[in-house]
């Protein structure tokens, strides 16, 4: 008999107790305070400052009644090891609320044939109520706001038998539904679904709040290539009029100096038109871009509706066709050697019928792209390209989470 | 799911290929002092646009779409970009193939034909058009819905198969 007293000792240390009996305005610590202050108190019951009246009580009664008091149901224990029990466990007894005191003493009893103190009877429910906590603590544990709904005591009842018991009954606090959250330095009671509401949707937003995606770094690269467009309209628009403005400066009043826009202009005529490819590619493409000429019903419908970036699209692409139908005239401009040299492209008196063309596609280019940029400035800050391909996945994510909804 | 890190990469692997392709467009008739210059702009520049279109293409077999065997619906989604790279690499390699026949002996001789002139200038054109479908293309294929499963997609395989 004596052997086996070291088992309830045991066993005690181990299950902490499902619902933390603190007064309800520290109820905040309940998941971690708990285990830490109830180990000491089984060692030395007097240490926890607190409690002291009511475990003091709880240590004398067993020492008043001479009788062993009573054993946990299925082991048999003698006096001291109850004692211990006792020590330990009933000041979270006088804590905890007490559901279903008044059935289970008696049926308790006779199964052990011993007849207990009533005023022990909250002792000997502990096992089953320790056997059945002891899960929704470690939930408790992964979730402080999980608590089971059958542990939280809506109508407050208190025994006459606790009473007569125990000396200080005002200070028992019992796990309501409200949890008690601080607020501006208050503690103020909140149902506790809706605080687990609030805070699942608080992880849900965090969750869904992307870090830096691919979709970012597509955006960023569309954004930047608009910047280097931008800075491409203005230089070709400036290029090409200082362009149109060099060739009629030397080309003499009436077109009547052309042999010296050919000797001087020579070795300007191919890189400027190397210069005017690279820069009307750029803002052609800055241009689809703005108007997302990929989409080619709404490119043609912008224009059709006289949109200025849809024009000026239209304008930078046919100024791109003529620049290029000068690529021949260019090069010849740049091979120039005078008629008098043996094997000379420029036959005498042909400059004007070569150059003439050349001079009036010039100036169409020129004001064609001066049109576009002046156009563009119109609305500087219209892109149709970025609306349409990025913006879709905000309208995409309602639907996605309406299909989520759907699927679950 | 895409990476972040290797998407920025291919990025600017398709950029840089797109800047030398536009750069050789602009610039490859000053840089013709030397015949095999051009030569060389030109081969590297082909090899450039089959690079370009591989990498494209291989970025459709990173999707999803493709992966679930959808294949029709990213043809149809970007049949301008694969159309018109495949164009502009035919006009390209005919053109280099056309100039470099003529230049060869004498690579400041006078070539231009009116056959020339109109090649070059359909070929410049589909250069630009070429740039903004692969530009758009590359920068569409960042976007996450490409690479995964969403209800985007099964509409968009819907309307594709009406």
């Amino acid at each position: 008999m004596r052997d086996h007293s070291g088992l309830p000792l045991e066993g005690h240390p181990r299950p902490p107790r499902a619902l933390p009996p603190v007064p309800s305005d520290i109820k905040d610590d309940i998941p971690l305070g708990r285990p830490k202050k109830k180990k000491p108190r089984t060692k030395t019951p007097l240490a926890s400052a607190s409690l002291e009246g009511l475990v003091q009580t709880a240590v004398h009664r067993p020492s008043e009644s001479s009788e062993p008091p009573h054993k946990e149901p299925k082991e048999h224990v003698e006096a001291p090891v109850p004692r211990r029990q006792k020590k330990t466990r009933l000041p979270l007894e006088l804590e905890t609320a007490f559901t279903q005191k008044t059935s289970s003493p008696p049926l308790l009893r006779n199964e052990n044939g011993i007849d207990g103190e009533p005023a022990e009877e909250p002792v000997i429910q502990k096992p089953r109520r320790k056997t059945k906590k002891t899960q929704p603590a470690e939930l408790q544990y992964a979730n402080e706001l999980g608590v089971e709904d059958e542990d939280i005591i809506t109508d407050e009842q208190s025994s006459p038998e606790q009473q007569s018991v125990f000396t200080a009954p005002t200070g028992i606090s019992q796990p309501v539904g409200k949890v008690f959250v601080e607020k501006s330095r208050r503690f103020q009671a909140t149902d506790r679904s809706e605080l687990i509401k609030t805070t699942e949707n608080i992880d849900v937003t965090l969750d869904a709040k992307p870090s830096w995606t691919t979709r970012d770094v597509a955006l960023s690269v569309h954004r930047a290539f608009r910047m280097v467009g931008l800075f491409s309209h203005g230089f070709l628009a400036g290029c090409t009029v200082w362009n149109i403005i060099v060739i009629y400066a030397l080309a003499g009043s009436q077109l009547s100096d052309l042999s010296n826009l050919l000797q001087q202009y020579k070795t300007l005529a191919y890189p400027f038109q190397s210069l005017l490819y690279l820069l009307l590619a750029l803002s052609t493409i800055s241009a689809f871009d703005r108007i997302d000429f990929a989409k080619t019903s709404v490119a043609i419908r912008n224009f059709l509706a006289l949109d200025p970036t849809a024009l000026a699209s239209f304008l930078y692409f046919t100024a791109l066709i003529l620049s290029l139908s000068q690529q021949m005239t260019s090069d010849r401009i740049h091979l120039y050697t005078p008629s008098s040299v043996n094997g000379s492209l420029w036959a005498a008196g042909a400059e004007e019928q070569v150059l003439q063309p050349w001079i009036v596609v010039n100036l169409v280019v020129a004001i064609l792209v001066g049109l576009s940029w002046l156009f563009l400035s119109y609305r500087p800050g219209m892109d149709l390209s970025e609306e349409l391909l990025f913006s879709s996945a905000v309208e995409e994510s309602p639907d996605k989470d309406k299909g989520i909804k759907a699927s679950s | 799911m895409l990476q972040t890190s290797s998407y920025s990469l291919v990025l600017s692997l398709q950029f840089l290929l797109l800047c030398y392709d536009l750069f050789v467009n602009s610039f490859s008739e000053l840089l013709r002092t030397a015949p095999v210059i051009q030569l060389v702009l030109f081969i590297i520049q082909d090899i450039e646009i089959l690079f370009n279109i591989i990498i494209i293409f291989l970025m459709f077999f990173n999707t999803f779409v493709f992966q679930a065997g959808l294949v029709n619906l990213l043809f149809h989604k970007f049949k301008g970009t694969i159309v018109l790279a495949a164009v502009y690499f035919a006009l390209s390699i005919s053109l280099h193939i056309w100039v470099m026949n003529l230049r060869w002996k004498d690579s400041n001789r006078f070539v231009w034909t009116d056959g020339l002139q109109t090649l070059f200038v359909f070929q410049r054109l589909a250069a630009v058009l070429y740039y903004y479908f692969y530009k758009r293309t590359a920068v569409r294929l960042g976007d996450p819905r490409f690479y995964q499963d969403s209800a985007w997609l099964r509409r968009e395989f819907t309307q594709v198969r009406r």
